[in-house]
């Protein structure tokens, strides 16, 4: 027993250090936290809710599983008023429509063979009910999910953004992994879709969900991991300028800020010195592209007299 | 395996931490993946399925590492064999029991530490250690410890040995006795330790929140501002759901054919639009002076941890002239804002009057019929007109008034109180001493008034 579970315990590990380096290939950094996270929520099929300030690669998360597990990435953005005609099916009311036009010609030679109002009902009974069929219905991202052959990457984005209705509605459907549809049944799916959920915490997400889920809270980078990031995001930049650009948003970070920048800013940041050729940080032109790191006005009146002091501490 | 995760979950539900038996199980199911081996993958694993935010986070690490330090070494011992082993040591308890008992010289004498470790972790559980709670049952729990490890055994050795006259063992066994003793209470102590941190916090919460404000000590404002965002919070998520539950408004003529284009367009089933409930004003009025401070800085804060879900609230503090205070809570740290809220309007002689006069002068036409008003103070005027009469234009401009007093109710209108002349404008009077009387009043006051 003991060198069974020796083993299994190295190949989880393995399995771990796998994901992290697959993830990588395809320009997604992660820690080994969040590849820990991965694996569970695959081995235990268990939805993963991921938490955490906007910018950090919530989403690119699924997107990189999706890529990696070589399965279709649906995704349903939550909002405000979303409800299951647009989560889960519809019926095609065009459809429906011309199907009745058709029907209506059918239904007198179906009537017309019978002599009495029994023996039509009868034949009436007799006609394949076709109406309310899979053939009419309009499959939305949650259906979609459940019913792909091959199983696939289902990403609710924002969760945080919908109503509490939609959120105990999404309780079935993550517990059983079935939708039931009062005019055909229950539909179930062959393999169980890996589900991510995102927030970024606007408001509490119930207990009853939390309990459902693994939860993964991914914070800003640490210095070494940003840098990892920027290496992998924009290859062509100067090393120099990399170690101080992500010294200076570390150092921003540390400031009392609405919106910290997040890591997709620092990348964009990147982008645009690599594109205006720069070799290292001059207050200047720290000032002159700071509207791509911080998206407030007042951020931008706070972190202006710090500037000279950060990027002083950037180049050490 | 069980037993220490079993163990570990009952500390973080100690500490504050809500987990539910499904969780547990993921729990177990993880650790069935991960294996006890690797110490920090263990952790993040964990982590995942009994943390759930980001503050359960720091305490479940916190516990972690607490727990985990005080039984990894013991753990690894145990992994493999784990539920055989405790098998074994149950068959041993039932059918030689005079065995084990004889075995506490002996397992003193002969055996490793750990395995000292391990009777005394199964000697605590029958004796039911994990519901220890204070600091002051460490003796009892000891010595219960001690009898299930089969102290009276011993104790029945050194009893004959003295009586044999063999004094060397006599004194040898009861030096044997007295380390054990040492071992288990430190053990015991250790287990306190990591139980109660969090209990003694929960039952000093309790005793905060029903204690009279005016008698609330500086030292516990930290606590009691903890009280009032976890009060806050509460509020929050009952009274939010309330509000959504909007009313039925026009009928949505849009959604109404869509609906019906299966029966052929025939409206059988109608679909109503919603209206949005008007958003409800608040005006608090709070004085500042000595006795009144306390329960108007919580109050205050109070009010202000719930923007949320009420957007519309000004507020004013008085003693001898009103000022408005709304900016300081909005844009500074609450603490801060209380303390400069006290600074800036405190002191002075309390003059109800002015402070009525000056909060009419400063919400001009601010105040119509969505508005509560809500006067918090003691109503000691120091014998100046209290202007009853600016008080009725106020209540004839708003909705209603609320007037909360600290004081009891039998001391309202005696030497300068005026309580007894507001109390007909207003529609409410109630006393208001504690923090638990104040999470009541706002409750009341949310659901009337959104």
């Amino acid at each position: 027993m003991s060198n069974n579970k020796t083993s299994s315990n190295g190949s989880a590990k393995d399995l771990i250090e796998n994901i992290q380096s697959n993830f990588e290939k395809q320009g997604y950094i992660c820690n080994t936290h969040i590849a820990t996270a991965i694996f569970l929520s695959q081995s235990l099929v268990k939805p993963i809710l991921v938490e955490g300030p906007p910018g950090v690669g919530k989403t690119e998360l699924a997107k990189a599983t999706a890529e990696w597990m070589k399965k279709p990435l649906i995704r349903l953005q939550c909002y405000e008023g979303l409800d299951e005609a647009k989560a889960l099916y519809e019926w095609k009311y065009g459809k429906q429509l011309l199907y009745t036009q058709v029907l209506k010609d059918k239904l007198n030679q179906i009537v017309s063979k019978s002599d009495s109002l029994e023996s039509s009902i009868d034949n009436l009974n007799n006609f394949d009910d076709i109406f309310f069929s899979e053939k009419f219905l309009e499959p939305r991202p949650l259906l979609k999910a459940i019913e792909s052959e091959n199983g696939s990457v289902l990403l609710i984005d924002e969760i945080d953004k919908s109503d509490d209705e939609f959120e105990a509605f999404l309780l079935e459907i993550l517990s059983d992994y079935q939708v039931s549809i009062p005019e055909i049944g229950t539909i179930k799916g062959n393999v169980k879709p890996i589900v991510f959920l995102t927030s970024n915490n606007t408001r509490e997400i119930g207990d009853a969900l939390k309990r459902r889920c693994l939860h993964l809270y991914i914070p800003f980078p640490d210095p070494f991991l940003e840098e990892k990031i920027i290496s992998s995001r924009v290859p062509e930049i100067d090393k120099n300028l990399k170690v101080q650009l992500v010294n200076f948003v570390q150092g921003l970070r540390n400031l009392d800020l609405k919106k910290l920048p997040s890591v997709s800013e620092t990348i964009d940041w990147a982008r645009s010195l690599v594109l205006l050729n720069v070799k290292s940080l001059e207050p200047n032109l720290v000032r002159e592209t700071l509207n791509i790191l911080l998206k407030f006005q007042t951020d931008i009146d706070v972190s202006d007299p710090e500037i000279d002091n950060l990027i002083e501490q950037s180049k050490k | 395996m069980v037993d220490f995760l079993r163990d570990f979950i009952h500390i973080l539900r100690s500490s504050d931490l809500r987990v539910s038996t499904s969780e547990s199980i993921d729990a177990m199911n993880v650790v069935s993946k991960i294996g006890f081996n690797n110490k920090s993958l263990l952790r993040d694993s964990l982590s995942f399925s009994l943390a759930k935010t980001l503050r359960e986070k720091e305490i479940f690490n916190e516990c972690f590492d607490n727990f985990f330090k005080e039984n990894y070494m013991n753990l690894k011992h145990n992994e493999l064999p784990q539920e055989k082993f405790e098998e074994d040591i149950e068959l041993e308890e039932l059918n030689n029991l005079e065995k084990k008992q004889k075995n506490l010289e002996e397992l003193y004498k002969n055996s490793d530490k750990t395995s000292l470790m391990t009777a005394m972790a199964l000697a605590s559980r029958d004796a039911n250690l994990q519901d220890i709670k204070l600091f002051t049952q460490v003796g009892m729990f000891t010595r219960k410890i001690f009898d299930e490890m089969g102290l009276e055994t011993l104790n029945n050795d050194i009893f004959q040995a003295s009586r044999q006259g063999n004094t060397e063992r006599e004194s040898e066994l009861k030096n044997i006795r007295e380390s054990l003793r040492l071992e288990i209470r430190d053990y015991v102590e250790n287990q306190v330790k990591l139980r109660t941190t969090n209990a003694g916090k929960q039952l000093r919460e309790d005793a905060l929140s029903q204690m009279r404000l005016t008698q609330a000590d500086k030292s516990d404002y930290q606590i009691m501002s903890g009280i009032i965002k976890k009060m806050a919070r509460r509020l929050i998520s009952v009274h939010s759901r309330r509000k959504r539950k909007s009313q039925r408004g026009m009928l949505d003529i849009r959604s109404t054919i869509r609906a019906n284009q299966e029966y052929d367009g025939i409206l059988f089933e109608t679909i109503w639009k919603k209206t949005k409930v008007d958003r409800p004003k608040i005006v608090a009025l709070c004085d500042v002076s000595g006795s009144v401070a306390n329960v108007s800085r919580f109050f205050l804060m109070f009010l202000h941890s719930l923007t949320e879900i009420l957007p519309n609230v000004r507020t004013f503090a008085f003693s001898n002239k009103a000022g408005e205070v709304t900016d300081l809570f909005e844009n500074k740290d609450i603490e801060v804002a209380a303390a400069e809220t006290l600074l800036l309007n405190g002191g002075g002689s309390t003059d109800y009057g002015q402070a009525f006069v000056d909060l009419e002068g400063l919400l001009e036409n601010n105040i119509d019929r969505k508005t509560t008003v809500i006067i918090l103070g003691d109503a000691r005027s120091n014998y100046g007109d209290p202007r009853c009469d600016v008080l009725k234009t106020i209540q004839e401009k708003s909705k209603r008034i609320l007037f909360l007093n600290p004081e009891p109710k039998s001391v309202w209108g005696t030497g300068d109180s005026e309580m007894l002349r507001f109390v007909p404008y207003c529609s409410k009077s109630k006393v208001c001493s504690s923090l638990f009387d104040l999470e009541r009043i706002v409750d009341d006051m949310l659901r009337s008034s959104i």
